[in-house]
């Protein structure tokens, strides 16, 4: 099965890959075996995201009444940039409040990097 | 961005261009530019902002740009296609745009022959028409299929181009490559469209199909 490498550059994947790095340098590892595991992450994680977590998170970006996107303030976001190349779709958003169940959060500048899960069964 | 209808609407209309009073709103100008120039679209895709490529789907880069309002196909060959302005000068601007954005990815991007390939206008004459009649004393140049589009098109041969009148009263004028004939095919039917003016009662039908049977069609 395919795998997305993309989790690898999250916190938990990058002190993985440190942690396997340095294994392989003292020789306490092999760097195949280190593949096997990295690999194995890629799965774990896309399985974790679709099975473990419950919770579920909106993204809203509200343009202005004007459209003018140089004004600043609540919810008066936009997109600011979208890319689809390579079966992957980038989106940069500006301005943008995330809500969960219990909390919001105005976040001045994000970016979203998408796969379509349907590759992976291919 | 100005409402172009709105500042047309607010200078005084040239009645011997527009005798009708109405001119027609341009709401899409669709032009093509060689770029004279082989271009690596996946480059592009992933240099660029605001750009789709799946050569899977459509063998083009789809871009935007948010000024003027466009988006542009961008092809492997160098030659582009730029859609969605208001006037010809916009898609000019814009078809410029896009080619400046190509060169500063590092192609040695031309910008020949540049064409305005399509205009589509379109107005309210703020009258019902009975497209019925309109199909029938125009057949030679009328299409009128209510099942497959609810529109009548129209396709008029001097200036050549394609007219849907639909029964509300709104006109889309499309075909055009100058705006003039834009102007000049709306001039041409307008006095088409007021001949075959809906009246709103049925009883108030003219009198060629004010026969008791056309009652049943109330």
């Amino acid at each position: 099965m395919a795998t997305f490498e993309l989790y690898r550059r999250s916190t938990i994947g990058m002190c993985l890959t440190e942690t396997l790095d340095e294994m392989v340098q003292s020789g306490t590892l092999s760097p195949d075996l280190a593949i096997q595991v990295l690999t194995q992450f890629d799965k774990s994680m896309t399985e974790a995201l679709e099975t473990q977590v419950k919770s579920k998170v909106t993204i809203k970006v509200v343009p202005s009444a004007q459209g003018s996107r140089f004004t600043q303030g609540l919810g008066e976001g936009h997109l600011h940039t979208y890319r689809f190349c390579d079966n992957v779709w980038t989106f940069i958003l500006q301005d943008a409040l995330f809500k969960n169940e219990d909390s919001q959060e105005n976040v001045g500048r994000v970016k979203i990097v998408a796969c379509d899960s349907k590759l992976l069964t291919q | 961005m100005g409402d172009q209808g709105g500042l047309e609407e607010s200078q005084p209309v040239d009645l011997s261009i527009h005798p009708s009073g109405i001119v027609p709103t341009l709401q899409n100008i669709v032009s093509t530019v060689n770029l004279d120039c082989k271009l690596d679209l996946k480059q592009i895709a992933l240099q660029a902002r605001n750009a789709e490529y799946n050569p899977k789907r459509f063998a083009a880069v789809i871009m935007r740009i948010r000024e003027p309002k466009t988006t542009a196909l961008i092809f492997a060959s160098g030659k582009m296609v730029c859609t969605g302005a208001k006037s010809e000068q916009q898609s000019k601007l814009a078809a410029r745009k896009y080619a400046r954005i190509i060169q500063k990815l590092g192609f040695n991007a031309k910008f020949k022959d540049f064409k305005i390939q399509n205009i589509v206008g379109s107005c309210d004459v703020k009258f019902p028409i009975r497209l019925e009649g309109l199909a029938y004393s125009h057949g030679a140049f009328s299409s009128y299929e209510p099942e497959l589009f609810p529109g009548l098109i129209y396709r008029m041969k001097q200036p050549k181009i394609v007219l849907l009148i639909f029964v509300s009263g709104k006109i889309v004028i499309t075909g055009a490559k100058v705006r003039d004939d834009t102007y000049k095919a709306f001039e041409n039917i307008y006095p088409v469209l007021t001949e075959f003016r809906k009246v709103q009662q049925w009883c108030a039908l003219p009198s060629l199909h004010n026969s008791p049977h056309t009652k049943k069609k109330a």
